[in-house]
């Protein structure tokens, strides 16, 4: 650093503004960083610009610092503040030295009485867990096609845009009933219930998207109130929760029955993809068709050799009968007397009668003999019994 | 009659008709009428499935676009 040297008038140093200034800043700047309790007020941001100014006022006696910020450290810390909330800054004291003003210079900046709020949650969060809203069983599964999406947003353009155009994307017949509510702020319980009741009604409307962008812990609030998660837990349609970044869990997400880590993410999971819907179709429709040409080849063959064996069935059941038939006239043959007679038997006859006993006939008898050819006339001679 | 019925029941019919003739314990002139009766059923069976197969082919062929 350079020297601050004074100008002499005789043995009078005497130091410029700018050097006075610059030495108290020198001075200043060995202070240690420390913690500054206070209330903000007169918080100025402006895009253009690259520091946040505000002030800090102690509500006991009205003294008041001022402090500024690096806009990118601010705008990362997201805070969202407001005036006259409670804060901690941490920084350095700087000398502002156009105006020889003292500040604070803060490399951060935290809410105070965060934890009060974060107890609160915690006990709503377990109460309502208790009565079961946010139980797996009460999930409902998304339908597969919405008639209608219901988007329920703040004046939030990105988290909205990028719904919307996921949406159009994916399945661009989908209808879009966007209902825009005060999402953050007071009053903004109230708005986001009768939106969501709004959405509900409507005749279309299949599934609702809540769509909020990342937000201060406090903004994201009113998706925490106990209204709110009841109105989603009883919405007579399925809830998709796009709240906030991945690392928060407004207690809406819990009792939704899907949680999506974006809206992006919720319009993926809201429609298919009409492109893949119908090249499913199409499979499915070959398949059919594949199926049923098979089940009717399957139905020809067996006809076919129903055919073909009752074709075959009558000349088979005729031959053999032909068979048992010539069987039959064989063994007619065989029993037949006159085959006898050919192997040189004689029938007997006496009176007509077949003799079988000599006994039967007398000396004098006039028989009758038959031969395989011709018959002879005879008397008995002799009866040998 | 052999309008209403199914074509399953057309099949089954004419299955049970085929068995008995190649069992072979029918009366001749029983087995003539119960071989009239399977070509019936046959030509019957056969113009179902025709009819099937077209209707098939007329659907499928149809607006696939």
């Amino acid at each position: 650093m350079a020297k601050i040297a004074p100008i002499l008038y005789g043995d009078r140093r005497v130091y410029t503004v700018s050097a006075f200034n610059r030495g108290v800043a020198g001075y200043l700047g060995k202070l240690p960083a420390v913690w500054v309790e206070g209330e903000v007020t007169e918080l100025r941001r402006n895009e253009a610009w690259a520091t946040v100014f505000l002030t800090l006022k102690d509500p006991a006696t009205g003294a008041c610092l001022k402090v500024t910020i690096a806009r990118r450290t601010y705008d990362r810390l997201d805070l969202g503040l407001a005036e006259g909330e409670t804060v901690h800054v941490a920084g350095r004291a700087e000398l502002y030295e156009l105006k020889g003003e003292l500040g604070l210079r803060a490399t951060t900046i935290e809410r105070v009485g965060l934890g009060d709020h974060l107890l609160a949650l915690e006990r709503r969060k377990r109460a309502l867990a208790a009565e079961g809203l946010f139980a797996t069983e009460r999930k409902r599964p998304l339908p597969r096609l919405p008639r209608a999406v219901g988007i329920l947003t703040g004046a939030d353009a990105a988290a909205r845009g990028d719904l919307v155009a996921t949406i159009g994307a994916r399945f661009p017949l989908t209808k879009v009933v966007v209902c825009e509510a005060r999402v953050q702020g007071k009053g903004a319980p109230e708005a986001i219930v009768s939106a969501l009741r709004a959405l509900a009604r409507h005749p279309e409307v299949d599934v609702v998207v809540l769509a909020r962008g990342g937000g201060s812990f406090e903004d994201l609030l009113p998706f925490s109130d106990e209204s709110v998660v009841r109105a989603v837990a009883a919405c007579p349609v399925p809830v998709v929760s796009a709240v906030g970044h991945e690392q928060d869990t407004p207690l809406c997400d819990l009792a939704a029955d899907v949680r999506a880590a974006t809206p992006t993410a919720a319009g993926t999971l809201v429609v298919p993809v009409l492109g893949e819907l119908e090249a499913g179709l199409e499979a499915s429709r070959r398949r059919l068709a594949l199926a049923v040409r098979r089940l009717l080849d399957r139905d020809r063959v067996r006809l076919e050799r129903l055919g073909e064996r009752l074709r075959a069935a009558p000349r088979l059941l005729l031959e053999r009968r032909r068979a048992a038939l010539d069987r039959a006239a064989a063994r007619l043959q065989a029993l037949s007397p006159h085959a006898t007679l050919e192997r040189g038997y004689a029938i007997v006859r006496s009176g007509g009668e077949a003799l079988r006993a000599a006994a039967a006939a007398a000396p004098g008898d006039a028989l009758e003999i038959e031969l395989a050819a011709g018959s002879l006339g005879a008397t008995v001679d002799e009866v040998r019994p | 009659m052999t309008e209403e019925r199914s074509f399953e029941e057309l099949q089954a019919e004419l299955e049970q008709i085929v068995t008995r003739l190649e069992r072979g314990d029918v009366p001749v002139d029983e087995a003539i009428g119960l071989f009239r009766r399977g070509e019936e059923l046959y030509r019957a069976c056969a113009e179902r499935l025709e009819a099937a197969e077209l209707r098939v082919e007329e659907l499928t062929s149809r607006d696939s676009d």
